[in-house]
């Protein structure tokens, strides 16, 4: 909390009780200024009364809403405040851990006490007005008049936009376009879309729905529509450029279990942080993580290490900073286990706990396999498997038999579960029933093997750093018992093969034993409650379909199940992705791209932008284009932007603070709690006849009545007591899941002061009568609050331990080791290797592209999200503009100062991108480092032959004239990198992937600087 | 534990005392005015960005004109270089140079030690902008040219607020009190030997200073 606060209101408080009696009137002594002040206020006029100051929380006349932030998707609480209906500022939430560096005011704290409390949240989503009233925001639902891309839309009814999309028919005649577009009913069928291939699924698949920024709510919201009322199994998110690279290290070490661990940044003594940006981005955002680890190692309280390119905002703060080579992280990590396990610094009495019980007893509240065998034996039938009890004695019961096995000291094999301690390093024979003998090693020794092929210094030369380098820093994270940890980020594994270099540095906590403990490497709490069941189930209805089939990603389908593999066997004609975490929006849009393994019919694309967001996104533009791999594209947004310009119809959605609702629950590490969106003010955008706001509900809600689809419209949701409730409102769903939530966590009601204050304050307020009296009442409590709030960060701890954690995590990945390449039909290395960044073809791009001297390496920047962000005027005002940073040795060689305007060409882009060059010394040499946020060419950054633009763009006449919209230059200043993104010729020339977690490469494009 | 009931005990007092204020309650209740004061770590400072657009928000300022602003300093030589935030904003001094520049006396110093332009003398000379030494003070087109700067959230202190950008750093890179009775954590900072001010050279005596940068080897660009 604000330590200097309490002081100033505790010096307040000690002057009133000298000047005055008693009671009420004491708190004028607070920061309430003095006479003098107030005399002398009266005299002068003040800039702020000219300029209008922001309301603020303790003005009269204003409505305080307690929400949670969607500028990015950290989760972060706001409290906005609102004035005449607009929204004028937002901070933070005081009740919410991530506006107060872990440690919040009580959750019981009524709220009016909490009003002048400080609560500060990030600039970006300080700007969030500046989104919402975003002059470039559409209104009305757009109909394209024009081809495709050619910007030209014109604004429809609501009734017409529901009609066409529903049934389908020759929608673009007036057009010259001669061809029936697909509807919603047609996609309604359970014929297979392939006879001779079944598995693929029935033709409802060709829907394909991809979410950008979706969050908890809306996207079960989506998930309704898409999956379970039509059908479909294609509802993807954008895991894939989010970060997947870091989250496929977690998946292999947690057994598909978690994707996020990280150092629990309020405990830690020592951070070591790979790709981590923890000043500028990450979940949590700045305000929470970075500032809980600013603000400790000021007080000397935890240290830090940078491994990145670029030196972070954090450097300034850092013990310092590793500038290592792109898509080596991994090399780093396996140098730092390497001199660990030789110098026996790793943590025995961690790894040899053969189960979790003897774990605990240690102390331990999570064990590992590091114990356990594995049969490696090419005739084995189990081979790259664990050795079970059954393989030893075929006779076993059926539960017994399940059971790992491991070498007790003395060298028997036993069950797992039935051993005080084990053998960790176990290279051996053992003989089953028959007599017949089973070549086994441990976990941990495949794990040792893997580590072994290389030396430091050679894991040293690979990672382009010193191996003194390696050995100080794996010596520091070794010297700090279980308080040390990693976090490792976007940046740690967001390349090819980013999947063992992200394994081996969260491997790097096992060898320290820091799992699930206080200051160590930690999971999330999860959520306070469930939402969508309780009293009303949001999860079921009558005529609730389960998708069948393969997805568009290819995504968690085995290609070896599949008639393609049974025709022809290897390499399948693009990867598929048995064993990846999903969410590959990338792979989506290059299976649409090659038809591949089917053809889309219809894309619903919402509140996302993949043309400008996915490295080398690019080229999506010709498959957007074409009516044949998209016969109908529809796309719900706020804006136009650089890839619903090629759609054939926007329906215009709100924004967060108008109407996203939300249920948010923590990011690793640590916490438990879930926050709760609702608007703060009421949606901008067009209505319906029936009053209701044009977006994306309303949009589902009404399209799938209109397809006939089941699980909407009338008695759609189905109450505990048995009765039933109309869904066609946003609100008929999310309000009765907040009744859920604050029923489930047992949530008080609340007082008929708070009550009235979200009554008062709450858009969502007029839909109370949706809920009895004593549900609204415990609702009235949450919503007041913002969310759930009730655990601390000391009630997740059972004194070291922390309650809700991984409980296992492996050094060999069974799963993994028996998932084989689609491409190259090889398996996939179980534990940690070395695996050099490649193409799914073998293609080391490096080698490669040697012709193009640098590597092209992005980030976020603390004001900007992804690409939305250039709609933050204030955003723009403080950063114009980005650079190409260049380290200053390469400028010297060059001969190029700040300023110089270049040329990047790519072997994928010769035609190129031209930005401005920033010299600096907070780059490695060779590698050019350049920002996102910049290079738009849509989102107000040019001229749109928009008919009635002055009706369709929330900033009317200012943004309007005969020929259109008319741009803002701002919005379109810098560059792009994902415009110069290296594509993988060997498929098609789509974007590269990696084939283990189908993760887009981020860090591998090289390019050459020319004149521009 | 004990700090976190005081600050709700309090908290509750700052807002029945804003209720007395409103409704008129007397001046006598009101204690001298303080002298308020700002101190910046910059070992704390993550270079966020966010009290610059708290100020924005808070304040209207002209567009790409700001009442503060993070400086950013590389320090040091690769591979042993890193980055050093500065938040920077008017310094609010003992002796402000800003006064005796304008000849209309329309800009001065409250007695609680905020340095504040009154607009209905304003008339836009711009002499005030050249003499701060710290460029803090610039034109505000919109407004025929009268000057802004920062005044300390002024408006937010009387409604027992905290400046807007005190209250989003969320780092704690920045200290607010009253120097006359600094309490806790920020008397603790204002009893530090190394408290130092921007462009110590100077010679200025500021309400605002600074904890230079331990790591960096300039300290921050002060």
């Amino acid at each position: 909390m604000k330590k200097d606060i309490f002081d100033i209101m505790q010096a307040g408080a000690a002057l009133t009780r000298r000047s005055i009696l008693k009671g009420a009137a004491a708190g004028m002594a607070l920061l309430v200024l003095g006479v003098e002040k107030a005399k002398a206020a009266a005299k002068w006029l003040s800039p702020r009364q000219v300029q209008k100051s922001a309301a603020t929380t303790m003005d009269k006349d204003v409505k305080v809403v307690h929400s949670v932030c969607l500028s990015c998707n950290a989760r972060c609480g706001v409290r906005a405040v609102v004035e005449n209906g607009k929204l004028v500022k937002q901070s933070g939430n005081p009740y919410h851990p991530y506006n107060s560096r872990f440690q919040p005011i009580a959750y019981s704290t009524p709220v009016k006490e909490t009003l002048a409390l400080p609560s500060p949240v990030c600039g970006k989503s300080q700007g969030a007005p500046n989104n919402t009233y975003n002059p470039y925001r559409i209104l009305k639902p757009l109909k394209r008049s024009g081809a495709r891309g050619s910007g030209k839309f014109e604004p429809i009814e609501w009734e017409q936009l529901i009609k066409e999309i529903a049934q389908g028919g020759k929608h673009f005649a007036h057009l010259g376009e001669d061809r029936v577009i697909p509807g919603i009913k047609d996609m309604d069928s359970d014929a297979l879309i392939d006879p001779g291939a079944p598995e693929l699924g029935p033709v409802r698949n060709g829907f394909v729905f991809i979410g950008g920024r979706d969050q908890n709510a809306r996207k079960e919201f989506s998930d309704r529509f898409v999956k379970e009322a039509l059908g479909s199994v294609n509802r993807v998110g954008h895991t894939d450029i989010c970060g997947i690279g870091f989250r496929m290290g977690t998946w292999a070490f947690t057994e598909k279990k978690e994707v996020e661990i990280k150092a629990d940044p309020l405990s830690a003594e020592y951070i070591l942080l790979f790709g981590a940006n923890i000043y500028e981005a990450l979940q949590h955002g700045i305000n929470t993580y970075g500032a809980i680890v600013g603000n400790r190692s000021s007080r000397e309280k935890v240290k830090f290490t940078i491994i990145d390119p670029r030196a972070t905002n954090a450097s300034g703060h850092a013990e310092s900073w590793i500038p290592i080579k792109p898509c080596q992280d991994g090399a780093f990590a396996m140098g730092m286990i390497r001199w660990i396990v030789e110098n026996d610094r790793h943590n025995k009495e961690f790894l040899t706990a053969p189960n979790p019980k003897v774990a605990a007893k240690r102390g331990h509240a999570c064990y590992s396999n590091a114990t356990h065998l594995v049969i490696v034996d090419d005739k084995h039938k189990n081979n790259r498997k664990f050795l079970r009890v059954s393989d030893l004695d075929p006779a076993a019961p059926a539960d017994d038999g399940k059971a790992y096995v491991v070498l007790s000291k003395d060298g028997k094999a036993l069950a797992f579960d039935k051993t005080e301690d084990a053998a960790l390093a176990v290279e051996t024979f053992v003989k089953d029933a028959s007599g017949k003998e089973i070549k086994v090693k441990s976990s941990f020794s495949l794990m040792r093997e893997g580590v072994m092929e290389h030396s430091v210094k050679a894991y040293a030369k690979l990672a382009g750093v010193e191996a003194a380098q390696i050995e100080r820093v794996a010596r520091e994270f070794t010297s700090h018992g279980t308080r040390a940890a990693v976090t490792q980020y976007h940046g740690a594994g967001n390349y090819l093969s980013g999947t063992y270099a992200a394994y081996a540095i969260a491997m790097l906590n096992a060898m320290i034993g820091n799992l699930d403990r206080k200051g160590g490497y930690m999971k999330s709490s999860g959520g306070a409650g469930a939402w969508n069941e309780g009293l009303y189930d949001l999860k079921n209805f009558a005529g609730k379909r389960k998708p069948q089939g393969v997805m568009m990603s290819r995504e968690k389908s085995a290609y070896e199940k599949s008639t393609e593999f049974k025709k022809k066997g290897y390499p399948s004609k693009r990867p598929w992705f048995p064993f990846s975490k999903g969410g590959l929006c990338v792979e989506t849009l290059s299976g649409i791209d090659q038809q591949y393994p089917y053809p889309c019919k219809i894309l619903f694309t919402y509140f996302f932008n993949p043309v400008y967001s996915i490295p080398g996104g690019y080229r999506y533009k010709e498959t957007l284009q074409s009516f044949e791999k998209v016969p109908l594209h529809v796309s719900i947004d706020i804006a136009i932007n650089e890839s619903n310009i090629f759609a054939d119809y926007i329906v215009p959605d709100v924004t967060y603070p108008e109407g996203h609702y939300g249920f948010l629950t923590p990011h690793a590490p640590t916490l438990k709690f879930t926050g709760v969106r609702t608007p703060t003010i009421e949606p901008l955008t067009g209505r319906t006849a029936d009053g209701r706001p044009f977006c994306e509900e309303t949009f589902l809600i009404d399209l799938a009545r209109a397809a006939g689809l089941p699980g909407f419209g009338e008695n759609a949701i189905k109450g505990k007591n048995g009765k039933t409730s109309p869904l066609t409102s946003g609100e008929d769903f999310y309000l009765r899941g907040i009744a859920n939530l604050a029923s489930a966590v047992k949530a008080p009601q609340a007082s008929a002061e708070e009550v009235a204050f979200v009554e008062k304050n709450y858009p969502v307020a007029r839909f109370k009568g949706l809920l009895p009296a004593d549900e609204w009442k415990q609702v009235c409590y949450v919503l007041a609050r913002g969310g759930v709030f009730d655990k601390t960060y000391d009630d997740v701890f059972d004194g070291e331990k922390h309650k809700f954690g991984l409980k296992w995590v492996v050094l060999y990945n069974e799963e993994l080791a028996t998932t084989r390449n689609s491409i190259t039909g090889e398996f996939f290395p179980g534990t940690l290797k070395y695996v050099a960044p490649m193409t799914p073809t073998g293609t080391d791009i490096e080698k490669a592209d040697k012709e193009y001297p640098f590597t092209l390496i992005s980030h976020k920047m603390n004001l900007h999200t992804q690409s939305r962000t250039v709609l933050h005027d204030w955003s723009l005002e403080v950063f114009p503009e980005n650079f190409i940073v260049v380290n200053e040795k390469d400028a010297k060689k060059l001969g190029l100062d700040s300023g110089a305007k270049v040329r990047l060409v790519s072997r994928s882009n010769p035609k190129g991108v031209t930005g401005k060059l920033q010299v600096s010394e907070l780059v490695r040499p060779g590698c050019l480092g350049v920002s996102f946020h910049y290079g738009h060419t849509q989102l107000g950054a040019s001229r749109l032959p928009i008919i009635k633009a002055e009706e369709v763009f929330l900033g009317g006449r200012s943004v309007a004239d005969k020929g259109g919209l008319i741009p803002n230059p701002r919005h379109g200043t810098g560059i792009n990198p994902n415009d110069l993104s290296r594509l993988d010729e060997s498929f098609a020339n789509t974007p590269m992937i990696d084939p283990v977690g189908g993760i887009p490469d981020f860090s591998s494009t090289r390019v050459r600087i020319e004149s521009a | 534990m004990n700090n976190r009931r005081l600050f709700m005990k309090n908290g509750l007092l700052a807002i029945v005392g804003i209720a007395s204020l409103a409704n008129g309650a007397k001046s006598e209740a009101a204690p001298k005015a303080q002298k308020w004061g700002m101190i910046i770590d910059l070992n704390r400072c993550t270079g966020c960005q966010a009290c610059v657009i708290a100020c924005k928000a808070q304040n209207k300022t002209a567009p790409d004109r700001f009442n503060t602003k993070v400086l950013s300093l590389e320090d040091g030589h690769y591979p042993e270089s890193r980055i050093i935030f500065t938040p920077i904003q008017c310094n609010h001094c003992e002796d402000p140079r800003c006064v005796p520049a304008c000849p209309l006396e329309a800009t001065f110093k409250l007695p609680n030690g905020i340095v504040v332009t009154d607009w209905d003398k304003c008339e836009s000379y711009g002499a005030c902008v050249p003499a701060c030494p710290y460029g803090a003070r610039f034109l505000d087109e919109r407004h025929g040219n009268k000057v802004d700067k920062c005044d300390f959230c002024l408006n937010r202190l009387e409604q027992g607020l905290l400046p807007a950008c005190v209250e989003s750093c969320e780092a704690n890179a920045r200290l607010f009190g009253d120097m006359d009775a600094p309490v806790g954590e920020f008397a603790e900072y204002l009893r530090r030997k190394e408290l130092t001010v921007r462009k110590p050279e100077l010679k200025i005596k500021t309400s605002v200073r600074y904890v230079r940068s331990r790591k960096g080897k300039k300290g921050g660009s002060l």
